[in-house]
C-alpha cells in the first residue's frame, strides 16, 4: 500500500511539472529541454529556505517558485528573439550552466553530495509525515495548479498564448503583444516547475545535482510528447504513463541489471513511434505546425 | 604550449565531429541528435570484430561501412517519412532523441555499461622540445584530418558534391531541376555517420569508451557547428578549434568540472553577440 502511494505522490508532483512544461510547449510554443533546471532550481532554493532561514512549508514552497520564475526571466529576457532549433539549443545550455553550478557551487548546495535532512511538510502546526498525508496534501495542492492551469487556458491570457503558438504573425498583427507573453508564459511555467521541485525535495528528503540534469530534462519532455500537449489531460496522460510503465516493468521478470535499460528504451521506442504514427501524443490537441 | 597543443589535439576531433554534423544539419535541417548514438556504437564494433581475428585495418573499414550503412538507414526509416509529411524541425529532434536513447540503451544491454579500453600496451611518447604527446594521441586527429581533406575535395570537386551544397541553400529548387534529393539527404546522414565513426574509434583507442559518451560529444560538435557559422568544412572546424583550447585552458586554470560551463557560456556568448557565427556574412537568423 506504501508502494502504491509512493507512485501517487511522484505522479502528483509529475503531474504539475508536464502541466508546467505544456504551459510552454501546448500554449506557448516554446520547445525548451531545461526545465529540469529549473525544477533544480526550486527544489535547492525551497531546501535553502525551510533548513537555513527556518522559513514554512507554504512560504518556502512559493518562494521556491519566485526564484525560478525570477531565474527563468534572466535567461529569457534575452533568449526570446531565438526560435525553433536555436531555442533548443538555448535551452540545452542554459541546462548545463545549472547542473554546472549546483554541482560546483559546493559552498551552497554540497555539491555532489546533496543536501539530506530536508524537514517533511508542516502546515499551522501539523505535520505531514507519513507517506499517507503527503499523498492527501500533495493531491490537494496539484488540484489546486490543474484549477490554476485550467483558468488560464480558458483566460484572455490563455487564448491570446493559443493565437501566438498558432500564427505568430497573424497575432502580432491584430495587436498581441507577442515578446511581452512569451516571457510571462516562461516565468509563470518556471514558477510552477519551481513549486514542484520544492515538493519533490520535501517528499524524499534528500537531493542532489543528478535528479536535475540533462536526462530528467528528456524524461519530462518524453511525458509531454506521449501524452500531448495543448490541453490538461494529455500532460496528466503522459505523467501517468511515464511513471507507471517502469514500474509494471517490476512485474516482468527482468534481470535487474538491465531493467533499468529497458525502461529507458521503451521511452525511445515510445518517442519514435509517436512522432512518426500520431506527432500530437496520445491525447493532444496541438501537432507543432 | 602544451597546453595549446592538447588542446588543438583535442579540437580537431570536436571540430570533425561539427562537420558531421553539420553536413546533415545545413542541408536536411535535422538536429541530428542520433549521431550520439552511432558515435557510441561505433568502438564496440571495431572491438567485436578484432575478437573475431579480422586485421586492424579490415575491422576500421567494416565498422566505419556498418556506421554509415546505419546513418543511412536512420534517414531512410525515419527522417525521410517525416520529410515527407512535412513536419516540422522540433519532430526531427525528438525522433532523433529518441533514436539516440534506443541505441545507447541497446549498447548498454549487449555490452554492459561500464567503461572499456581498445588495447593495453602504454603507448610511446614523442618529444619536441618541452612539448610531449603520445603517439596514439596524434592517430585519431590524423586520420581524421585525412578523412576530412577526401570530404572537401568531393564536395568542392565532383558534381554530386555541388549538389550537396545546393541541397544547403534551396532543396526545393533542387529538386524542381530534376535531382534526386532523397538520395542526397541519405549520403549526407551517410558520410556524417562514416565520419564521426572515424572520430570515435581515434578516440576510443586512445582513451577507452562507454556506451554514454555520445551525446557529451555530439553537443560539443553542435556548439562548434553554430558557433562556426555558415559552412561544412572550415566553419566547424574553426569552432571545434576554438572550443578545444578554451576547454584545454579552462582544465589547466581551473577544474574539469567547469569544461562544460564554460563550453556552453561561450555558445550563449556567441548566440547574443554574433548569431551568425564566426564565418557569415550578416543575414537574417531565420536564414542561417
Amino acid at each position: 500500500m506504501n508502494y502504491l502511494m509512493h507512485l501517487v505522490v511522484y505522479f502528483e508532483i509529475f503531474a504539475i511539472v508536464a502541466l508546467s512544461l505544456n504551459l510552454m510547449l501546448g500554449y506557448g510554443g516554446l520547445l525548451q529541454i531545461a526545465h529540469a533546471g529549473y525544477y533544480g532550481i526550486g527544489a535547492y532554493s525551497a531546501t535553502l529556505l525551510w533548513i537555513h532561514f527556518g522559513v514554512g512549508f507554504i512560504p518556502g514552497l512559493l518562494l521556491a517558485g519566485v526564484c525560478a520564475g525570477c531565474l527563468s526571466l534572466l535567461v529569457s529576457l534575452p533568449a526570446r528573439r531565438f526560435k525553433g532549433d536555436y531555442f533548443v539549443m538555448v535551452s540545452i545550455a542554459v541546462q548545463a550552466l545549472i547542473y554546472a553550478v549546483l554541482y560546483n557551487w559546493t559552498s551552497v548546495t554540497n555539491g555532489p553530495f546533496g543536501i539530506s535532512g530536508i524537514p517533511k511538510p508542516e502546515i499551522l502546526g501539523l505535520e505531514f509525515s507519513s507517506t499517507g498525508a503527503i499523498t492527501l496534501l500533495y493531491g490537494f495542492i496539484a488540484l489546486i495548479f490543474i484549477g490554476v492551469i485550467s483558468l488560464l487556458k480558458t483566460s484572455p491570457f490563455g487564448r491570446a498564448l493559443q493565437s501566438i503558438r498558432d500564427d505568430e504573425l497573424a497575432a502580432k498583427s491584430v495587436g498581441i503583444p507577442v515578446n511581452k507573453l512569451k516571457l510571462q508564459v516562461f516565468a509563470i511555467a518556471s514558477a510552477l516547475v519551481g513549486c514542484a521541485g520544492g515538493l519533490y525535495a520535501a517528499y524524499v528528503s534528500y537531493i542532489d545535482p543528478t535528479s536535475f540534469n540533462l536526462n530528467e530534462s528528456i524524461l519530462m519532455l518524453s511525458m509531454i510528447v506521449v501524452g500531448g500537449v495543448g490541453n490538461i489531460r494529455g500532460p496528466l496522460l503522459g505523467a501517468f504513463i511515464l511513471i507507471t510503465l517502469p514500474e509494471a516493468l517490476r512485474f516482468v521478470a527482468l534481470p535487474d541489471e538491465i531493467a533499468a535499460n529497458i525502461r529507458l528504451l521503451i521511452y525511445g521506442v515510445l518517442l519514435i513511434t509517436l512522432m512518426l504514427i500520431r506527432p500530437q501524443g496520445l491525447a493532444g490537441n496541438y501537432r507543432y505546425q | 604550449m602544451q597546453i595549446i597543443i592538447n588542446g588543438i589535439l583535442q579540437g580537431v576531433l570536436i571540430g570533425a565531429v561539427g562537420v558531421a554534423f553539420a553536413l546533415v544539419y545545413r542541408t536536411t535541417k535535422v538536429f541530428h541528435v542520433a549521431l550520439g548514438g552511432l558515435y557510441s556504437l561505433s568502438p564496440y564494433i571495431f572491438t567485436m570484430l578484432l575478437t573475431f581475428q579480422f586485421p586492424i585495418w579490415l575491422s576500421l573499414a567494416v565498422s566505419i561501412l556498418i556506421i554509415s550503412l546505419l546513418g543511412f538507414a536512420l534517414e531512410f526509416t525515419i527522417h525521410r517519412p517525416l520529410f515527407k509529411k512535412d513536419a516540422p524541425p522540433e519532430v526531427n529532434l525528438i525522433a532523433s532523441l529518441g533514436v539516440y536513447i534506443v541505441i545507447v540503451q541497446l549498447i548498454a544491454i549487449f555490452w554492459g555499461n561500464e567503461s572499456q579500453i581498445v588495447q593495453q600496451q602504454v603507448s610511446q611518447v614523442w618529444r619536441l622540445g618541452n612539448v610531449s604527446v603520445a603517439q596514439l594521441q596524434l592517430l585519431g586527429p590524423l586520420c581524421v584530418i585525412l578523412a576530412i581533406g577526401v570530404i572537401h575535395f568531393w564536395l568542392k570537386h565532383t558534381n554530386k558534391g555541388l549538389e550537396l551544397r545546393a541541397l544547403s541553400d534551396n532543396s526545393t529548387l533542387l529538386a524542381l531541376l530534376g535531382r534526386n534529393i532523397n538520395f542526397l539527404r541519405g549520403t549526407a546522414f551517410c558520410i556524417s555517420g562514416g565520419l564521426v565513426s572515424i572520430v570515435s574509434i581515434g578516440i576510443a583507442w586512445d582513451v577507452g569508451f562507454d556506451p554514454h559518451a555520445g551525446l557529451e560529444i555530439i553537443l560539443l560538435g553542435m556548439v562548434a557547428t553554430i558557433i562556426g557559422g555558415k559552412g561544412f568544412i572550415l566553419a566547424p572546424m574553426a569552432g571545434g578549434l576554438l572550443l578545444g583550447l578554451l576547454r584545454a585552458e579552462v582544465v589547466w586554470f581551473g577544474s574539469t568540472r567547469w569544461e562544460e560551463a564554460a563550453t556552453f557560456t561561450l555558445l550563449v556568448l556567441f548566440l547574443f553577440f554574433r548569431p551568425q557565427g564566426i564565418f557569415a556574412s550578416k543575414t537574417r537568423l531565420e536564414s542561417l
